[in-house]
């Protein structure tokens, strides 16, 4: 008996939901269209999964052949595009100004000279570091193409010394470096970037819908309403035809129903926690279904590449899954806490949209100042995040994410709690319903 | 909780004349400016949010610079060469170095982020380089973390290096160089590399200043989006052109208040790189400011409620940081994003604020980044006006 009143309470709502997504476009669209578009278009905008061909210039003082050779070698790189050869100190500034090239390579006056003469030739490389990214790919390829030219230099000049080819390269590097990155060897940018950021706006976009979830039923001062109904199925707020229906009802009932409800609810005086629990997963159950399906949208788009065993993947979908549960209930609360959909969106904006800066994968998290290691610690991203690229980059065994896991799980139920805890507070004073 | 909005039951047009607010500019600017103070929901997200976010944002960059990343050393050769290596690696300051007996070890640790990499000596290294055979090293990083990954190898790769030219060296003394020359002679063409703006390579000084411009957009379009929303459900949204002139110009002046407290203040307190042309910046923000608020007219007369400035519009900032060629190379997006892109301020707004800015261009040098905020609010101001012009034609039809 219990169970089935429960289980009606969960019904109605999820009914009443429906209902209003239906009929509310915007909402339909935080629910459906914009997580599928933001999925699709972060993964495209990450499509070349490779930085190539920056644009840098040359600027050679030398002209010499050897030269000639050092602007094919910075030509031959494919990270990097010689987009013209400069003459002047101030063309060159100019051209990093309008940023028609991130660098310029100077090759100085006696630079053959110096080669031809067993002395050090240094090139300089001038790159505007303000576009880190753009810099980094540059200063790299640069570097290579330097080592490459030392390298074929040095080992010319201890062949003409009489030494054997093969024996010259030991000679020029006794110790050789074999360097490896393990996992995304080929730096792709789109495992790197496009499979952590979309979490992370998923993320944000379930916290929204957290926030005015209930918000909205605080700021309409619908929220007692909405309770009688799940409890009771009185008044039944699905069977009205149309929204024309509604708002006459709405206005007729307005003045009247905000004292009408909570006088209703505190004669009773038993708001049940587990009837608004069930009415709260009824509530959300829409987003939590559709979310579900985006998460998964998400890590199918993120593993194709390699083969990650199955097991990983399915720990990392329900850690994606607990994240966006928390993220809702979290929402909920914001806004609950605040009696505000407003102040509620507010407060979820500005932790939910900062908190890939904070989540170390970017910046790493061992280089975060230790006072925003505490704040990136109490971010659910900073952990789903971990377990995300553990399992689906590292492939690390499913024990070491595991904690993460109950983590999660932990906390979402207490936010769940809290939620429902919440939400009879909000039930118990009508006179703070429809805060703006 | 707020003052302003009343929450009365919405009033139709044939019920209330639809022209209630100023028409002129300066009564409508000055209504605004009334209406923004009176309102707590935008007074926060107006001035109190980017002012917050100038601290908040660059928080976890204070550090700037990526150092003493922990890694681990494998050595199987226990030889006095391989000593030397593990000793020069401990001493570089990118890395924090600590022994594994073995990869296995080390892998988990990789694992569980306790370590970012790690290096592998293997057995009989020193005999190898002694004999004048090929000798090698391993170095593995974790791919997973670009940054980490960059550190990593780097960090080992000038330890390493540095132990083997001083091989090279010795070999070529012991051939009879002189040791002077034989040192400088290690690397034939050494790169000598200038960091120009950024001198640095602070992380933050890279990425803040771009998204405080990003801050300043999204904030001031949620608050102006909120303030034209909440006017619409009290049916005081209509006024002349004069009017909303008046509003744009109360909403960009504050607004360029808090641009000038980024410029002046905000960057000024981390160290970055800042004020290189700083007329042009306010010239930047002259134009920028006006711009956003006409778009965040536009989408309050799109939204229609107070509240869906912020519902749709907090999680846009990622997606337009990324599509705003800033810290992703634009050629390298897709053909119709390279298009599309251009439909929102932050995309001139960035790469000119920075320009301007960080870099010290002159206006001359930016005048894309000019002509495209200045058509992107004559075209936002057009739809305005058709806007406008198409709820007046349907109450004058009621």
């Amino acid at each position: 008996m219990r169970l089935t009143h429960l289980s009606e309470a969960f019904v109605r709502s999820a009914v009443y939901e429906r209902r209003f997504l239906a009929k509310n476009p915007w909402d339909f669209a935080m629910v459906i269209w914009i997580p599928l578009v933001t999925v699709l278009m972060i993964w495209w905008i990450f499509s070349q999964t490779q930085i190539t061909n920056l644009p840098i210039g040359v600027m050679d003082q030398d002209n010499s052949p050897v030269a000639n050779t050092v602007v094919r070698y910075l030509e031959a790189s494919p990270d990097i595009t010689v987009r013209q050869l400069y003459h002047s100190p101030a063309a060159v500034e100019a051209a990093i100004l309008q940023r028609d090239i991130y660098a310029v390579v100077i090759i100085p006056e006696d630079f053959s000279r110096n080669i031809l003469s067993s002395k050090p030739a240094p090139l300089i490389l001038q790159v505007n570091a303000q576009y880190g990214t753009h810099s980094g790919i540059i200063q790299k390829s640069v570097q290579s193409v330097a080592s490459t030219l030392s390298a074929g230099v040095e080992i010319q000049r201890l062949v003409k010394q009489g030494m054997a080819p093969s024996q010259a390269a030991i000679a020029y590097s006794p110790i050789s470096i074999q360097r490896i990155s393990l996992f995304n060897a080929t730096t792709d940018y789109q495992q790197f970037l496009a499979s952590t950021v979309i979490p992370a706006l998923l993320h944000i976009l379930a916290m929204v819908i957290g926030a005015t979830t209930i918000g909205r039923e605080l700021r309409d001062k619908r929220i007692g309403r909405w309770y009688a109904f799940i409890d009771t199925g009185r008044p039944d707020l699905t069977a009205l035809v149309d929204s024309k229906t509604v708002s006459a009802l709405n206005n007729k009932q307005k003045r009247s129903d905000a004292t009408k409800t909570s006088s209703a609810v505190k004669k009773n005086q038993q708001v049940s926690i587990a009837v608004l629990l069930f009415g709260l997963l009824g509530k959300y159950f829409w987003p939590m279904l559709a979310y579900s399906i985006w998460s998964a949208l998400a890590l199918w788009l993120a593993t194709p590449q390699q083969t990650v065993a199955l097991a990983s993947v399915i720990v990392t979908y329900i850690g994606f899954i607990l994240l966006m549960m928390l993220s809702f209930w979290l929402g909920a609360i914001f806004t609950l806490s605040s009696f505000s959909l407003r102040m509620g969106l507010s407060s979820t904006g500005f932790i939910s949209a900062p908190s890939y800066a904070f989540a170390g994968v970017t910046f790493p998290y061992i280089a975060i100042s230790d006072s925003a290691q505490h704040w990136s610690n109490a971010l659910p991203l900073t952990h789903y995040l971990k377990l995300h690229i553990a399992q689906l980059q590292m492939q690390a065994p499913i024990a070491i994410s595991m904690p993460i896991i109950y983590g999660l799980t932990l906390a979402t139920i207490i936010a769940m709690g809290l939620t429902a805890v919440l939400s009879k507070r909000a039930l118990a004073h009508p006179e703070r319903w429809g805060a703006r | 909780m707020s003052s302003l909005p009343k929450n009365k039951p919405p009033m139709t047009p044939s019920q209330s004349p639809p022209l209630s607010s100023s028409q002129s500019f300066l009564g409508s600017f000055l209504q605004t400016l009334k209406d923004i103070f009176t309102d707590k929901g935008v007074v926060l997200m107006l001035i109190i949010a980017p002012i917050i976010y100038g601290f908040f944002y660059p928080w976890p960059y204070s550090t700037e610079v990526v150092n003493h990343v922990p890694v681990g050393i494998i050595d199987k050769d226990n030889s006095n060469l391989s000593r030397t290596i593990v000793r020069y690696a401990s001493a570089s300051p990118q890395l924090n170095t600590q022994r594994f007996v073995n990869e296995q070890d080390a892998v988990e640790a990789i694992w569980s982020n306790q370590i970012a990499g790690y290096m592998i000596i293997p057995s009989g290294l020193e005999q190898q380089v002694l004999s004048g055979k090929a000798a090698s090293v391993s170095v593995l990083g974790n791919g997973g973390y670009f940054i980490l990954n960059k550190n990593v190898q780097l960090g080992f790769l000038k330890a390493v290096s540095t132990v083997s030219a001083g091989i090279e060296v010795k070999k070529n003394v012991a051939q009879g160089a002189y040791s002077p020359t034989a040192a400088k002679n290690t690397q034939a063409v050494p790169l000598q590399i200038i960091p120009l703006y950024n001198q640095t390579e602070g992380y933050g000084a890279y990425v803040v200043p771009a998204v405080s411009i990003i801050i300043l957009q999204q904030t001031l379009l949620m608050a102006t989006a909120m303030l034209v929303g909440t006017w619409y459900e009290q049916r005081r949204h209509m006024t002349t052109i004069r009017g909303w002139l008046g509003r744009i110009g109360a909403l960009s002046m504050l607004s360029f208040i808090i641009g000038c407290f980024y410029y002046g203040w905000a960057f000024e307190l981390h160290h970055y790189s800042r004020g290189q042309n700083m007329a042009g910046s306010l010239l930047f923000l002259l134009l920028f400011c006006p711009t956003v608020a006409t778009l965040g007219c536009l989408l309050g007369l799109w939204f229609r409620q107070r509240e869906r400035s912020l519902q749709i519009l907090i999680f846009s900032s990622l997606p337009l940081f990324f599509i705003s060629g800033y810290p992703w190379p634009a050629d390298q997006l897709p053909q119709v994003l390279q298009f599309i892109r251009w439909l929102v301020p932050t995309t001139p707004a960035i790469n000119t604020s920075v320009q301007l800015n960080q870099m010290g261009a002159s206006i001359a040098q930016v005048a894309v980044g000019f002509y495209a905020l200045a058509g992107l609010w004559a075209f936002y101001f057009a739809l305005l006006l058709l806007f406008r012009w198409r709820t007046s034609q349907k109450i004058s039809a009621l």
